[in-house]
């Protein structure tokens, strides 16, 4: 991933232990290497899963190291969401009730995310991972952030989303409670 | 080697003289680990690793799959944690490995050696200091923070397997949230005995959604997993599966209303090392100091020491030091009550 400067090694140790972090706490925020998206996707993507993204940048890097397997957004494991009106997030894999873990991860590309009540949709989150209720603001409309609501509707089934803006990134898994979206 | 030597070592394979595993490492021909990438794992595995640990965060308590690798130790010693381990650790974390309580035991000796020869991480057995923990059949007795993650490792994944082995219709029945069985076997272990009688690997409810077997701690820490401040992350190498606990998520021991959760009685007792009666206590055998003729049941007698056995050495040193003396503010609910238990050991529900 040196294509898209990220070290292989530490840097995508630094993403795993910030996404972690996002993902057990849905609703903070993390430092990560930028751009925190690229990063994410050079962390957990190879052969093994597919990819649905239209960054050339991506796609050519990963298929450098043959880790690229392409797919749409319906069918693949991650989806990279750069523009949200370029996906239906409602049609992505949710995984089965034998196995809700094949639900996708979508990758959002976003402005700005912010641990408060300042930005464009505020999140309210609750659930495993928050103690008691929290607020996560996301630059993106209301819209998108219904249509990740309905992604994640039907738990232990659903989607679970990253979001990135620069260097910054969180989470909302699926099993958190979403208001206001 | 003499006739002597031979007729003496005959049966008992061939004596190795050597100081220590470290000095009989040392003199191993070779590159040592200089060819093993950064903490030991290829990234294609980690990566493997990082997304199962992921999506078991994602769905608390849910087993997800993924693809164990071989590690250089045996199957069903650690490899599963191993694996969360070093996909995880950093050159800036500091690591500590628990087998049953110690931390000098050889497994986890040979665990946190691995991790400081490939991922260069700084080793303690003071568990306020790690940031990382790694354990075996306990969860420390000093409360654990919010920066803190405790891989636990898991030797059976499913908590369903008592009641039935088949693991396909198991994976149906947690599809379904379907636990009846394992209610029916609750049961049938209170008309037989009275009382629940599981004495590790407590099925837990998770979220209010995934029964999940919490790996063979006591019945004393699995209260400890309820509402926590740090993520555990359970990892099996021999079954292949990854499964979480966030922090702040519920973990409630499944029980009936009138045969209540209890954790383990220690009536009377206290460390004889530290004179603890707030931890969970072993019974070890040992001679007897009073003496007592050599084929009579005299020449032992059981005492009790903590199984936490970095704790019990600051509880040597100071025999007041509460568990969660290292927070501010203090006075965290951590598993069973810290002031001291009452005459009965107490009820501790």
């Amino acid at each position: 991933m040196r294509a898209l400067g990220i070290d292989p090694v530490h840097d995508t140790r630094r993403t795993f232990d910030a996404l972690l972090a996002a993902m057990s706490r849905p609703g903070t925020v993390h430092t990560a290497p930028s751009p925190a998206d690229h990063a994410v996707i050079a962390t957990l993507v190879d052969h093994e899963v597919t990819l649905a993204t239209a960054d050339g940048a991506l796609q050519d890097a990963l298929s450098g190291q043959g880790r690229f397997d392409p797919a749409g957004p319906a069918d693949a494991d991650v989806v990279h969401v750069r523009q949200h009106t370029d996906v239906d997030v409602r049609e992505c894999k949710r995984g089965s009730l034998v196995e809700p873990s094949e639900g996708a991860t979508l990758v959002y590309s976003v402005e700005s995310i912010t641990a408060d009540d300042a930005g464009a949709t505020t999140l309210g989150l609750s659930g495993p991972g928050v103690d008691g209720s929290t607020v996560l603001s996301v630059s993106l409309p209301g819209e998108a952030l219904s249509a990740l609501a309905d992604a994640q509707s039907g738990y232990p089934r659903g989607v679970d989303a990253v979001f990135a803006a620069g260097d910054r990134l969180a989470a909302v898994p699926r099993s958190a409670t979403v208001e206001g979206a | 080697m003499t006739e002597q030597t031979r007729e003496r070592t005959a049966g008992q394979g061939t004596p190795v003289a050597t100081d220590s595993v470290a000095a009989a490492l040392a003199d191993v021909e070779g590159d040592g680990l200089a060819g093993y990438n950064y903490a030991y794992l290829d990234e294609h595995t980690k990566r493997e690793v990082r997304r199962a640990t992921l999506k078991a965060v994602a769905v608390p308590g849910h087993q997800v799959p993924y693809a164990s690798r071989p590690m250089p130790l045996a199957r069903g010693w650690g490899t599963g944690g191993i694996q969360a381990s070093l996909s995880l650790l950093g050159p800036t974390d500091t690591f500590k490995v628990i087998d049953q309580g110690a931390d000098e035991s050889v497994n986890a000796a040979n665990i946190r050696r691995l991790a400081a020869d490939t991922a260069d991480v700084a080793t303690t057995t003071d568990t306020t200091e790690a940031d990382i923990i790694q354990s075996r059949h306990r969860i420390p007795e000093e409360v654990l923070t919010d920066e803190q993650r405790l891989v636990l490792q898991v030797p059976i994944t499913d908590p369903l397997r008592t009641v039935d082995p088949s693991d396909a219709a198991n994976r149906r029945r947690h599809a379904h949230g379907n636990y009846g069985k394992m209610w029916v076997h609750l049961y049938e272990s209170v008309v037989e005995y009275g009382e629940i009688d599981i004495a590790a690997r407590y099925p837990t409810m998770v979220a209010g959604r995934y029964l999940m077997d919490p790996s063979p701690i006591p019945r004393w820490d699995v209260p400890k997993l309820d509402d926590s401040k740090h993520l555990t992350i359970l990892a099996a190498g021999r079954e292949a599966r990854i499964y979480a606990v966030p922090p702040h998520t519920s973990v409630e021991p499944l029980a009936f209303e009138d045969r209540m959760f209890t954790v383990e009685r220690f009536p009377g007792q206290a460390c004889h090392a530290c004179g603890s009666t707030d931890t969970y206590l072993v019974a070890v055998s040992e001679d007897s100091e009073s003496g007592g003729t050599d084929d009579a049941e005299g020449a032992f007698e059981t005492r009790h020491v903590c199984n936490d056995a970095s704790f019990c050495a600051k509880r040597r040193e100071n025999p007041d030091l509460p568990k969660d003396h290292h927070l501010d503010p203090s006075g965290v609910d951590w598993g069973p009550a810290t002031p001291e238990a009452d005459e009965t050991g107490g009820d501790w529900v």
